[in-house]
């Protein structure tokens, strides 16, 4: 123990290098934070430096402390468990005295709480204004009867646009909800591709539009491997199986990835016949 | 007056002639009691007394994260728009010159490109956030080991998980923030997550995130969530749980004079404060020295949002990664009945959580129930002497570590040159199997020990 209020030299189990070092270090390291951010340097040399600055001040004031610590070691009391019961009925009893004389009216205390619970319910309606009833919202996307699928940058695209074999990422001409109505087209080689039944005539010329959100979670199904025939959502690696109705092959997916029924026209453009037939994306309660 | 003053003076001649050392805080102190009193009071909390170990810094770390976040946040605030108007990129990096992108995503790359130390203030964030979750979990498995949430702090405890979950849903708001491509797809995934919820999830996801996803405005939705609304619960719990702390005491491990009445420990003036107030700039240090030395998020680099593009190997920060796992591994088992759907990832996604939470936030009645031991209890225990509750909370770590590996099973499959579908078999086997198995073996390699802990005692 230090001897308080009589001879107070210095502490004699602090070690005066550790500390001093510490000290130094940090004004070392804030001239060269202030150096660093006026001449612009890297943002390795000003975190290194206010790093050297704040670490050397910190080790230096644990190691006093750390010394301190050594020096003086208390010993008090936790506070008392309550096992005063006395005391507990008396707060019970003297709660209950004075609360009564509200409960005592027992209409209108009654009253009150119904009251305050109208007003609370009341402000539930509030919620409302977070956001629109889902409606139709979660059903639709922006593919339409004729509407004619676009590249990225709005060329639209045509039969000769795509070479067997090839893929690419097509939209709604005019750009309504981009993200839920992105579709991967393929240009499958003719009979690799077998349509689901009931869509023979969604895949004209082997042309196939799948679309791109993920069912599982929602992410876009961006990596279309051709060896495998497979597309891959890069987030949770669930992969559908393109030659059959993008079935799930392997990952979390539980659902296929919903085709979009396209047609060519005359002049060989590629178009919608309808928007898709089911809800894209995610499941959800009345998805199906 | 003159005569007050006189008296003083002469009080203080006396003193000086008699060798009485007068305190130079003294008018400090006078000045204290007589506008806000209480001077005795602050004598003896001056004094209080903290048990030393070094598990029980482990806290503190989490509370420094806090305040070093808050700091730096508030410097982030400057500069951060949480706009999603679109704007034509103009400024120093050259790879996205031109590129059109939201006005949020732009003054995030204007903050880590361009304004002076702006970079090193957003990785000095980013890194406190992921400390913070780490100090904040370890706190957690030390509560759990030592027993230290027995009565008197049971309502501690449950605050402090309560604070873990705060905290981890924070900083997935923080990361949606920049409405970089990561950004947003981590948006994209908790709409999906929330529409999954049976009857209630379209609706609730529609209101939550303004409509149907991607929904103009989201960004100005989740920036007053992540930078007040979630920061002051915490703020208001973390004060709470450290105030219950300074009444009830600080625990401490059994040892020499310490017992159920008796604390033993080191007082806060000189030597805590000296020690804790080093800590704090420790932590400050460390996470500096991280966000100068390791890169964490360069956003500039994912581009920006544009919900037709996708990054391989994406990965959410890494206390997200158990979530991440457990969506993941879950089989697609879609559960259709008659025109309605539950999709499989309500159960990894909403389940889940919900059967980690509720238990962990219930162990304090739980271990009641189990050892019907209501005391008060002041001194910890040792892991060593309650192989049950070790072995439990072993297999929980395991349990949270397999879900952990499976969310970078991508990676690790890549890195190691495993079949990717192979491994994640692999990993649906180890979730089922491993937790008990570690658990199992946790509590037969200490049962014996325990035994001979309890005969030494008696």
């Amino acid at each position: 123990m230090t001897a308080a209020g009589k001879d107070r030299g210095p502490s004699p189990h602090v070690r005066t290098w550790p500390v001093g070092l510490g000290i130094t270090a940090t004004i070392g390291g804030a001239i060269a934070f202030a150096w660093s951010f006026v001449v612009g340097a890297s943002n390795q040399w000003l975190g290194g430096s206010l790093a050297l600055a704040l670490l050397g001040l910190g080790l230096a004031l644990a190691f006093w402390g750390r010394d301190l610590a050594g020096d003086e070691v208390l010993a008090g009391r936790y506070p008392v468990p309550p096992d005063d019961t006395d005391g507990q009925a008396a707060l019970a009893t003297q709660l209950d005295e004075h609360a009564s004389v509200i409960t005592r009216r027992s209409f209108l205390s009654k009253f009150l709480i119904f009251g305050v619970v109208v007003f609370a319910l009341s402000q539930v309606v509030l919620l409302g204004a977070l956001g629109p009833w889902p409606g139709n919202s979660l059903f639709t996307t922006g593919w339409r009867k004729g509407r004619r699928l676009v590249t990225e940058d709005g060329e639209p695209v045509t039969r000769d646009a795509l070479a067997t074999g090839g893929f690419l990422v097509a939209f709604p001409e005019g750009g309504d909800d981009k993200a839920n109505s992105q579709v991967a087209l393929l240009h499958f080689v003719n009979g690799d591709f077998v349509p689901p039944a009931g869509r023979e005539s969604w895949s004209p010329d082997n042309f196939v539009a799948y679309s791109r959100v993920c069912t599982h979670a929602g992410c876009s199904v961006a990596e279309y491997i051709d060896v495998d025939q497979m597309l891959v959502c890069p987030c949770h690696q669930s992969a559908f199986d393109v030659l059959h109705g993008a079935q799930p092959l392997a990952g979390p997916a539980g659902r296929p990835l919903p085709q979009l029924p396209l047609a060519i026209d005359k002049d060989g453009f590629l178009y919608a016949q309808s928007d898709f037939t089911e809800s894209v994306g995610p499941g959800f309660w009345d998805a199906t | 007056m003159t005569s007050r003053r006189g008296d003083h003076d002469l009080k203080r001649g006396l003193g000086s002639a008699f060798g009485v050392r007068r305190s130079p805080l003294r008018p400090a102190a006078r000045w204290l009691d007589t506008n806000l009193g209480g001077s005795g009071l602050l004598r003896d909390e001056l004094r209080h007394i903290f048990p030393d170990s070094w598990a029980f810094f482990l806290g503190e770390i989490a509370l420094y994260c806090f305040i070093v976040l808050v700091a730096t946040g508030i410097f982030l605030a400057l500069f951060f728009q949480a706009s999603e108007a679109p704007v034509v990129y103009q400024g120093s990096y050259a790879p996205l010159a031109g590129a059109e992108m939201s006005v949020a995503y732009d003054s995030v790359l204007n903050l880590s490109l361009d304004v002076p130390a702006g970079l090193l203030v957003r990785q000095v964030h980013h890194w406190a956030a992921l400390i913070f979750v780490g100090a904040l979990i370890i706190h957690m498995l030390r509560m759990l080991l030592t027993a230290a949430y027995r009565r008197p702090r049971r309502i501690n405890f449950v605050i402090g998980v309560s604070l873990v979950l705060l905290v981890g849903m924070n900083g997935l708001m923080g990361y949606s923030l920049p409405d970089d491509l990561l950004s947003g797809t981590g948006l994209r995934i908790a709409f999906s997550i929330t529409e999954s919820i049976p009857f209630v999830g379209p609706a609730m996801a529609s209101l939550l995130f303004g409509g149907e996803f991607p929904t103009a405005g989201l960004i100005g939705r989740v920036y007053p969530v992540h930078i007040f609304l979630l920061p002051a619960l915490i703020g208001g719990l973390l004060g709470a749980h450290l105030g219950l702390l300074w009444l009830q005491r600080h625990t401490q491990f059994p040892g020499a004079g310490r017992s159920e009445r008796v604390i033993v420990g080191t007082p806060m003036v000189p030597a805590y404060a000296l020690r804790t107030t080093g800590y704090l700039l420790i932590v400050g240090g460390i996470c500096a020295a991280f966000a100068a030395f390791v890169q964490i998020n360069p956003v500039w680099l994912w581009g920006p949002y544009r919900p037709w593009d996708a990054t391989t190997a994406a990965q959410p920060d890494w206390y997200m990664g158990w979530l991440e796992g457990a969506v993941r591994m879950m089989p697609g088992w879609d559960i259709q009945i008659g025109g309605l759907l539950i999709p499989a990832i309500f159960w990894p996604a909403v389940i889940l959580p919900g059967l980690i939470f509720t238990p962990l936030l219930l162990v304090p009645w739980l271990d009641w129930a189990a050892t019907r031991d209501g005391a008060f209890h002041n001194v910890l225990m040792l892991p060593g002497q309650h192989p049950v509750r070790t072995a439990l909370t072993a297999g929980f770590v395991t349990f949270l570590s397999v879900l952990l590996v499976a969310g970078g099973n991508d990676v690790f499959a890549f890195v190691f040159g495993w079949s990717q579908p192979a491994f994640l078999v692999v990993l649906q086997y180890l979730f089922i199997l491993l937790p008990p198995v570690i658990a199992l073996l946790t509590y037969l390699l200490l049962r014996g020990r325990a035994r001979r802990w309890a005969s030494t005692v008696r």
